[in-house]
């Protein structure tokens, strides 16, 4: 008899999307494989450079070593942190554990397929970075064989440990959660807890790191024979014995470490199965229960709920339900919006009370000069584009109507009023981060609040912007052929498509800024940003309601 | 009053789901749709509803041309998909408000309507729950209610009696009797011969994308030469297609 958890993990992943391509339009399959075939060499290419760089550097100091071991530590935070959003919607939120429940399977055999899925996943995210590095540091070192064997081993056991700690933190909050029949809200509520959890404990461990004095730092650092990389080990605990491994490749350390390493993955998958074994069902069963209350006493109170409103309020008003009570378009589309500006307060909650006070003095000082006053549209037009762009309301709204779709043809409704509706949703969205962003610059960076207003009266262009370059993206790009929830957000590139439609204009608004040096009043830099802006948007509206219009119609779930 | 003239349907430049179709169905009429899985019913039923388009042909509901004049054609008719669960996170009050909005229903109308039709389908105590909560000829009802709430002349409805209880199944049918009567329209597809063969003032069988039969149940019987079943009839038309 086969395994069943591989046999699980394969159907699994032969269930998944793959690039998400299947439905696109002919232009948009064109330019999702040319994006892929420049961005993702590009990129590995850039990285490679870089670190061919720092080796020439660190070679000199004996600390080469330290670009493996950072490379294993950043590779692990990043597989950490987007681990905790993946494996919560994997174990908990997809619709597929309806049917894989009533099977004759373990719970660890369950955890087991799904961990495997979401680590084969992370190996193509951390392939663009790690690889480079991997086979740069082999080249320029001039390694064996062994090298090469050791660290194929390494690449291959690295998201474990990150992905196991992430679902276990999960788990438990699950386990502890699922009680209420409110089960969407606790949903919501357990998968934010969990993601503040992820990211604080990750400050946490960095903070130790970075509580070693400059003297001790030079120490270390003039011992050469790559000293440092011990201290990586701060940024994700397992780090520095994947890259000794690496490193020692040829000698006794190297093999201890591996085995070390390996082992200790092993150790951790072994124990998530057994805690698997024992509580995940307790947290998944009737996880897709819905509250009724039956109310037979308060009546329809249809005076209170059945009144006219327009068509485009209670179509936007409706998305934005939808948005709010699916709880992975929660915690994808909206809580993304109000987490920006927690990223930015954590870290400096962490940092030693005096480089606090001193940093924020130095911040506010910079912030009340004349000459900043400029920089600071610039910024926040800029923060604004990129903020709008990363929220994925606008760049999934044709995405998750999925096999839905059909209920939008024959609503007497034009395609016209129902796009605007859906631009609607995601700017009020990626408003929000604007006023969070405002918020936090005037009562934590003490801006001026006239300063912190302008901005609201103007910045809200950008996040207009980026909610038509999403819209358009989605129209020509939209993921319908889905079965549960999370492949319409989670697993649509759309959302990364429109974070590089944000972040392009923001990077362009700083490098004009930046060579235009005679620009340097509000008022002249406020009137130009907002006509390009405001012309940019006017444009993408015309293209929405004619050629955008037209592929709506002919889009058929 | 619906009109299908020469209509068809390719799927991805081979599939033909619907061939060179011509139907009229007439006002005061209840109209049944009849076809093995697979046939073209629901492709058909998507095409009248607006939710397709076909590759050529016309679609007409009361006189209003389903693509060139799409919003008011689509106002004239009510549909019911043959899946019910959609807004599952929507409370059924808020679906049936969505629904009265989008067809612009007033107030009162709406307000009206909403009573009447919760107290007949005895949904008046779970309007306030998720339609997630409720059972499958739950979310069927409330399909059917947020179809019903703007009263348009023209039903279609796509297998409305799955999931249905007995009760639910003999309301819906003397509603669609009703509004025939009225001098509406009700076109519906079905499985079940024997609603069908009771209910239908005609009805038209159809077999990968072309019309096989249509007509009364007389002129069915008349058809075949002999006094039997639509069940019969059925099975002998679409088993000598095969």
């Amino acid at each position: 008899m086969r395994n069943k958890t591989v046999l699980l993990t394969r159907t699994l992943i032969k269930n998944g999307e793959g690039l998400g391509i299947r439905g696109s339009s002919t232009f948009a399959k064109v330019m999702i494989i040319l994006v892929f075939a420049i961005m993702v060499p590009m990129l590995m290419f850039g990285v490679s450079s870089l670190v061919a760089a720092l080796l020439k550097i660190l070679k000199q100091i004996g600390q080469e070593g330290v670009v493996l071991s950072w490379g294993i530590a950043v590779n692990s935070a990043i597989v950490f942190v987007f681990g905790i959003f993946y494996i919560i919607s994997t174990f908990y939120f997809s619709s597929d554990i309806e049917n894989l429940l009533p099977l004759p399977l373990k719970p660890r055999q369950i955890i087991g397929a799904k961990f495997l899925v979401v680590t084969f996943y992370e190996y193509l995210t951390t392939a663009v970075f790690f690889l480079p590095v991997w086979i740069t540091y082999g080249v320029v070192m001039r390694s064996g064989f062994l090298y090469y064997l050791y660290g194929l081993i390494v690449y291959l056991l690295m998201p474990v440990t990150p992905l196991a700690i992430a679902s276990v933190i999960i788990m438990i909050i699950m386990r502890f959660t699922n009680l209420s029949r409110y089960k969407d809200t606790i949903k919501v509520v357990g998968g934010t807890i969990g993601i503040f959890i992820g990211v604080g404990i990750n400050l946490v461990i960095q903070n130790i790191a970075g509580m070693m004095s400059q003297d001790e730092l030079m120490e270390l650092l003039q011992k050469g024979n790559n000293s440092l990389v011990v201290l990586t080990s701060g940024i994700f605990p397992t780090a520095r014995w994947g890259a000794e491994a690496m490193i020692y490749s040829g000698k006794l350390p190297g093999l201890l470490s591996l085995l070390i390493y390996a082992g200790f993955s092993l150790l951790i998958y072994a124990a998530l199965l057994w805690l698997g074994q024992m509580i995940y069902l307790g947290g998944v069963v009737g996880l897709s229960e819905t509250g009724s209350k039956r109310n037979h006493r308060k009546g329809l109170e249809l005076e209170k709920k059945a009144v006219r409103g327009s068509v485009i309020r209670t179509y936007t008003l409706t998305e934005l339900r939808l948005l709010f009570r699916t709880p992975i378009y929660f915690l994808n589309c909206v809580l993304i919006n109000f987490l920006w500006p927690v990223f930015l307060v954590l870290p400096m909650l962490f940092q030693p009370e005096q480089a606090k006070t001193e940093m924020m003095q130095q911040l506010s000082i910079a912030l009340a000069s004349p000459e900043a006053a400029g920089w600071i549209i610039v910024i926040s037009f800029a923060a604004a584009s990129f903020l709008g762009g990363s929220n994925g309301t606008t760049s999934t709204s044709i995405s998750r109507e999925g096999q839905e779709l059909y209920v939008k043809k024959y609503l007497p409704v034009s395609y016209r009023q129902q796009l605007t509706a859906k631009v609607l949703s995601g700017f009020v969205l990626g408003l929000a981060a604007v006023i969070m962003m405002v918020l936090f610059a005037v009562l934590g960076l003490k801006l001026s609040p006239w300063l912190g207003l302008l901005i609201l009266a103007t910045a809200w262009l950008p996040v207009l912007l980026t909610s038509l370059t999403g819209i358009i993206i989605d129209l020509y790009n939209p993921k319908l052929d889905w079965d549960n929830e999370q492949k319409a957000v989670k697993q649509n590139m759309n959302v990364l498509y429109n974070m590089a439609a944000g972040a392009i204009p923001a990077v362009l608004t700083i490098a004009a800024k930046a060579a235009l040096p005679g620009l340097s009043s509000l008022i002249a830099t406020t009137i130009l940003l907002t006509a390009v802006y405001g012309l940019l948007c006017l444009f993408l509206f015309k293209l929405l309601f004619t050629l955008g219009v037209k592929r709506f119609c002919r889009l058929e779930g | 009053m619906i009109e299908l003239t020469n209509v068809s349907k390719i799927y991805g430049n081979t599939v033909k789901a619907v061939d060179n179709l011509n139907l009229v169905i007439p006002d005061g009429e209840i109209f049944g749709f009849l076809g093995p899985n697979g046939a073209g019913k629901t492709t058909t039923i998507k095409l009248i509803a607006g939710i397709l388009n076909a590759n050529s042909g016309t679609i007409r509901i009361n006189g209003l041309d389903i693509e060139k004049d799409a919003l008011s054609a689509k106002m004239q008719l009510g549909y019911v998909p043959d899946t019910p669960n959609v807004f599952l996170r929507l409370k059924g009050i808020e679906y049936l408000n969505f629904m009265a909005d989008m067809y612009e229903v007033s107030t009162e109308d709406r307000r009206e309507r909403i009573e009447s039709l919760a107290k007949r389908f005895s949904m008046d105590d779970v309007l306030n729950d998720r339609i997630q909560s409720y059972s499958h000829g739950m979310r069927q009802k409330i399909i059917i209610m947020g179809v019903l709430v703007h009263n348009p002349p023209v039903w279609i409805l796509d297998e409305p009696m799955t999931g249905l209880d007995p009760r639910s199944s003999f309301l819906l049918k003397e509603m669609m009797r009703e509004h025939a009567d009225s001098g509406n329209t009700v076109f519906f597809s079905t499985h079940v011969l024997d609603v069908a063969e009771k209910l239908c003032d005609r009805v038209a069988i159809i077999n990968k994308g072309q019309l096989l039969f249509c007509g009364s149940m007389e002129e069915m019987q008349d058809h075949f030469k002999k006094n039997t079943s639509l069940e019969n009839m059925f099975l002998e038309l679409t088993e000598s297609e095969e």
